[in-house]
């Protein structure tokens, strides 16, 4: 669900165009040449159905962008230690970011939660996974609640409580994130996405996990994420 | 008739893909893990609860939810949840709604409707009853008495344990 869900769809029907167009390629061309032409078809359709009987290893489940967002140069305020914090993972590491807020009963829990399993599939590797949970409720998430939260959930994290609104806006706007906090007759109410955010040490959201994705799939899509980062090295 | 053939074996071969590729979208069918009610009786409406759990409330927060699936044999409705004061001060069922945007938030229902013979869940990313202002933190291995009340069954009492994730 939420904003990822959409592009996820977008993602798949992109997919689905290319095959079509794949298709209407191979039709065309068959009025006019010879059968080899045939064969060449149905190899391409016998692959097609092949690719999409199993996932490759490589394949992720969560959404990458063909265009990346980056957050490289934005800062938050870390609780921890009352400095500013830059949005990257350290150098072998990835890190997920979230926004979300401890009153929540709901989303958040529940995508936290999914974290903590994700990482219980990966072994060594679960400690190269850092989790920073960027509050959009800091008048209510001060320095000394969210870390107690996250702590719930995880020994790695990352408790940024943004110290000004524009501070909290600027972060969201490198992911495309949006939330709000509204007093609607005496109840605070508050509005957020449920996308964790995968960012490698360049800054680079290299992949969004949406909400309701399982745990043993956010698992794969860490573990590709950081076999091509070791490649890459 | 040459050419007739080539057509009938490319329209074949691709028909076969596009359901290959079809059948290999659908990799997210929710599983049902809830069981009907098959009460055969017409005149006592049968509610069955099943899947009940309440997550374990992370520290330095106040807030819990519970989550179940109803079935019924009539049509019903959810009115309302209840825990004892000591749990929690306050109870209600509410709902989470993605906005135009993808943005999500929560919102209170005044009621849930129960269609006869079809399982309603209550589920993460959905309707869920909020505990709030927890007298003391919802622990793992504890259980919560939860009373819902339904407009045609009455009141409905479960035992609710606490637990990190869905049984």
């Amino acid at each position: 669900m939420g904003i990822c869900l959409s592009h996820t769809s977008q993602a798949v029907s992109h997919t689905q165009r290319n095959f079509r167009r794949r298709i209407w390629v191979c039709v065309g061309e068959m009025k006019t040449r010879n059968k080899s032409l045939l064969a060449v078809l149905a190899t391409l359709c016998v692959s097609a159905l092949a690719s999409c009987g199993s996932s490759t290893a490589s394949e992720l489940r969560g959404y990458r962008s063909p265009t990346p967002k980056n957050s490289a140069e934005v800062f938050v305020t870390d609780a921890a230690t009352g400095r500013l914090m830059e949005l990257r993972a350290d150098d072998g590491e990835l890190l997920i970011v979230y926004f979300g807020y401890t009153h929540c009963p709901d989303i958040c829990p529940t995508t936290l939660v999914t974290v903590k399993n994700a990482k219980k599939h990966l072994g060594d590797n679960a400690a190269k996974i850092d989790l920073a949970m960027i509050t959009v409720d800091p008048d209510r998430d001060t320095s000394d609640v969210l870390p107690r939260y996250l702590s719930s959930f995880t020994d790695k994290f990352h408790a940024l409580v943004p110290s000004s609104q524009t501070e909290l806006r600027t972060a969201e706007q490198a992911f495309d994130a949006t939330s709000s906090v509204t007093v609607v007759d005496g109840k605070v109410e508050v509005v957020h996405g449920g996308t964790c955010y995968v960012i490698d040490s360049s800054g680079d959201v290299i992949d969004e996990f949406p909400f309701g994705m399982d745990a043993e799939s956010m698992a794969h899509d860490l573990t590709v994420l950081l076999k091509e980062r070791e490649t890459q090295q | 008739m040459r050419t007739t053939a080539r057509r009938i074996i490319v329209s074949l071969l691709c028909v076969t893909s596009v359901a290959g590729l079809a059948a290999c979208g659908g990799g997210s069918a929710a599983s049902d893990n809830s069981s009907t009610s098959d009460s055969t009786n017409p005149t006592t409406p049968s509610i069955e609860i099943t899947g009940q759990w309440a997550r374990t409330s992370p520290m330095a927060t106040d807030m819990g939810a519970a989550y179940l699936t109803v079935t019924s044999d009539t049509d019903d409705e959810l009115l309302s949840a209840e825990v004892d004061m000591s749990v929690a001060m306050m109870t209600q069922i509410h709902e989470t709604v993605m906005g135009d945007d993808g943005a999500m938030k929560m919102q209170e229902v005044d009621d849930i409707a129960v269609k006869a013979g079809i399982p309603t869940e209550l589920k993460p990313g959905g309707y869920h009853v909020m505990l709030m202002q927890l007298k003391n933190p919802l622990e793992t291995g504890t259980t919560i008495s939860l009373t819902l009340t339904f407009a045609k069954a009455g009141k409905v009492t479960v035992e609710v344990p606490v637990q990190e994730e869905a049984p």
